[in-house]
């Protein structure tokens, strides 16, 4: 009877087919991952391996210990990453935010690299879960100047302008970290500083699921005053919505995401801008509560297919994240600023 | 008469960080009453509506709805009594006229905002009302500004207030428009025992619609009352350089009629 008065009157359009397309896709290239690499293990294997739990050989270790822990990082990495966009673009009101063009990224990346050669220095031993708050704090001081920045300037586009000045100031000191860190650790960093999804074992997978999942829930419960915020603040305002309380949510969940992300993976640009795009393209819908679990999914597949390109397009020599997430991502930025720009016209 | 009055400002004091654009207004309106305000630009019009939607903190004196005082009102239920409309182009993506009118029923749905079947029904109540039923499938930032005005309002209503404020709402409008629009909501605000609080730029035109005038200028309240006492006290013409004839010789209440007529001129 619902369903009827829905259609007749022309709302809610049905995207539950487009959802479970990309649950389809996400599942597809996660099999594509674990069996996709530069040591061959047939596709049968792959299965007998994950479904009769044999462990011991070598096709199993690869697969077990190296592929399916670092495929489930990128999924639930990319997804915080897409989710992380698609909060600033909200909050920003602005489409070409994200977490890496804002340098929120560049930030936690400065402060995890301080505290890993401070751990390399006096040699204490680095738990997950302080790289994480590191990377938090690192993503909150970027933030707060993005923050500073945007209250001065009221031009969308200045205030990327700014973003990318600070992402390279926090670059710039990370460099220069990194070259007076120890010799040893500078190989390890420096991979880490280009983004990598490489070397993740379950402890960490376990930590990364359960935060983005625990950030992911927390953003459904948001998506009403998400809905309304979108509508402009005043309005959302006179709409009964606490503003103000919002406002400061989305900047600590958008900032953990993009913290969770650098601090496991480093920078990796713009799947933060591009995926919510997407997402938003293909769904036609504005509705938080189905775009928020969809650019979770979207980034998840975004990330999962570029990295399963890093490691094989010229295997065994493996791309940084970034060098792939690119190629796909900018123009993708590119083509939304200038349909903006015809509209404007 | 005026305690009591559904709708009342006292003493009445406006602006930012403190600083007062408009002080010491004294004004009310009954239900179904159209409250005009009048002003030349800059007069302070838009902060005396912000005042009233809740976006700014009174500087002084007291707002009364239905006998309480509207800053003392849960955000909650404040949301369910006074809807805004308010100027500001919006930048919407893939958001249908349904789905914006659906976001007038924001303060009665549940924790993740899922409509009910009586927001389903309120939602095609204002669509039909303000007769923008064949828009609901189209994209809003397609609309004229004419029908996305006429959305926005259909949005308002949906939000079922007892006071509703509009910030220039025929700004972007055509004249012919103009007058559909006001008539339309006088309408609306007669039939729904609804007042509305509205600032119109054009003198003639606010004269035409309202019930009860507010003329806004030097930072206070040159004038409140009927049109009728206003132009009669030789207020309006004096405040406004509008010539008296033109005002006398179309008669108040004939908005439809005037806006049907110049809809026949076209």
């Amino acid at each position: 009877m619902e369903r009827n008065f829905i259609k007749e009157h022309g709302s809610s359009r049905p995207v539950w087919p487009k959802c479970l397309l990309l649950l389809f896709f996400m599942v597809l290239l996660l099999f594509v991952n674990l069996y996709a690499g530069s040591v061959p293990v047939p596709l049968k294997e792959v299965l007998r391996i994950l479904c009769s739990d044999a462990e011991g050989s070598m096709a199993a270790d690869i697969v077990l210990k190296i592929r399916f822990p670092r495929a489930l990082s990128a999924l639930f990495l990319g997804g915080a990453l897409a989710l992380s966009g698609y909060l600033l673009q909200t909050f920003f009101h602005n489409p070409i935010a994200g977490p890496f063009v804002l340098g929120i990224s560049s930030g936690a990346k400065l402060c995890v690299a301080i505290v890993m050669i401070a751990s390399a220095r006096f040699l204490f031993p680095l738990h997950s879960l302080t790289l994480i708050i590191a990377a938090f704090c690192g993503a909150l001081i970027a933030m707060g100047f993005v923050l500073l920045l945007s209250a001065r300037v009221n031009r969308m586009s200045l205030l990327i302008v700014a973003g990318i000045m600070i992402g390279y100031i926090c670059s710039a000191v990370t460099d220069f970290a990194v070259t007076f860190a120890e010799d040893a650790q500078i190989v390890n960093l420096h991979n880490w500083t280009r983004g990598s999804f490489s070397g993740m074992n379950w402890e960490n997978v376990r930590t990364i699921v359960l935060s983005t999942v625990s950030c992911l829930a927390g953003i459904l419960l948001l998506a009403k005053p998400i809905s309304a915020y979108q509508m402009g603040e005043e309005y959302a305002q006179s709409l009964g919505v606490n503003v103000r309380r919002l406002r400061v949510l989305l900047i600590l969940l958008s900032s953990l995401l993009a913290a969770v992300v650098s601090a496991f993976a480093g920078p990796v640009s713009f799947v933060g801008i591009a995926v919510p795009h997407l997402v938003k393209r293909l769904l036609k819908t504005a509705r938080p509560l189905v775009l928020i679990p969809a650019c979770f999914l979207g980034g998840g597949i975004f990330c999962l297919g570029c990295d399963v390109l890093a490691r094989c397009l010229f295997a065994p020599t493996e791309l940084s994240i970034s060098t792939v997430t690119a190629v796909f991502g900018a123009p993708v930025v590119l083509v939304v600023m200038l349909r903006r720009q015809k509209e404007r016209l | 008469m005026t305690e009591g009055a559904f709708f009342m400002g006292r003493g009445l004091s406006v602006g930012y960080q403190g600083r007062a654009i408009v002080e010491g207004m004294d004004f009310y309106a009954e239900r179904g009453d159209l409250l005009v305000l009048m002003g030349p630009n800059g007069a302070g019009k838009s902060t005396v509506l912000k005042a009233v939607a809740g976006h700014l903190p009174l500087l002084g004196g007291e707002l009364l709805l239905d006998g309480a005082d509207m800053g003392a009102l849960p955000m909650a239920e404040r949301a369910r009594k006074v809807s805004a409309l308010f100027p500001g182009r919006l930048r919407t993506e893939h958001l249908n006229c349904r789905e914006m009118v659906e976001m007038g029923r924001y303060p009665y749905t549940g924790y993740f905002g899922i409509l009910g079947e009586a927001d389903h029904e309120a939602v095609a109540e204002a669509m039909a009302l303000t007769d923008v039923e064949e828009l609901a499938g189209r994209d809003f930032m397609q609309l004229s500004d004419g029908q996305r005005q006429r959305v926005l309002l259909a949005r308002a209503l949906s939000q079922a207030p007892e006071l509703l404020v509009l910030d220039e709402p025929t700004a972007f409008l055509d004249i012919r428009y103009q007058l559909e629009f006001l008539a339309l909501l006088r309408k609306l605000c007669r039939e729904r025992r609804m007042t509305a609080v509205l600032s119109v730029h054009e003198a003639e035109l606010a004269w035409r619609a309202a019930d009860r005038l507010l003329c806004i200028k030097d930072g206070k309240a040159a004038a409140f009352g009927t049109p009728e006492e206003v132009v009669r006290d030789g207020l309006l013409q004096r405040l406004f350089d509008i010539q008296p004839q033109r005002l006398e010789m179309a008669g108040q209440p004939a908005l439809m009629e005037y806006a049907q007529a110049l809809g026949k001129r076209k």
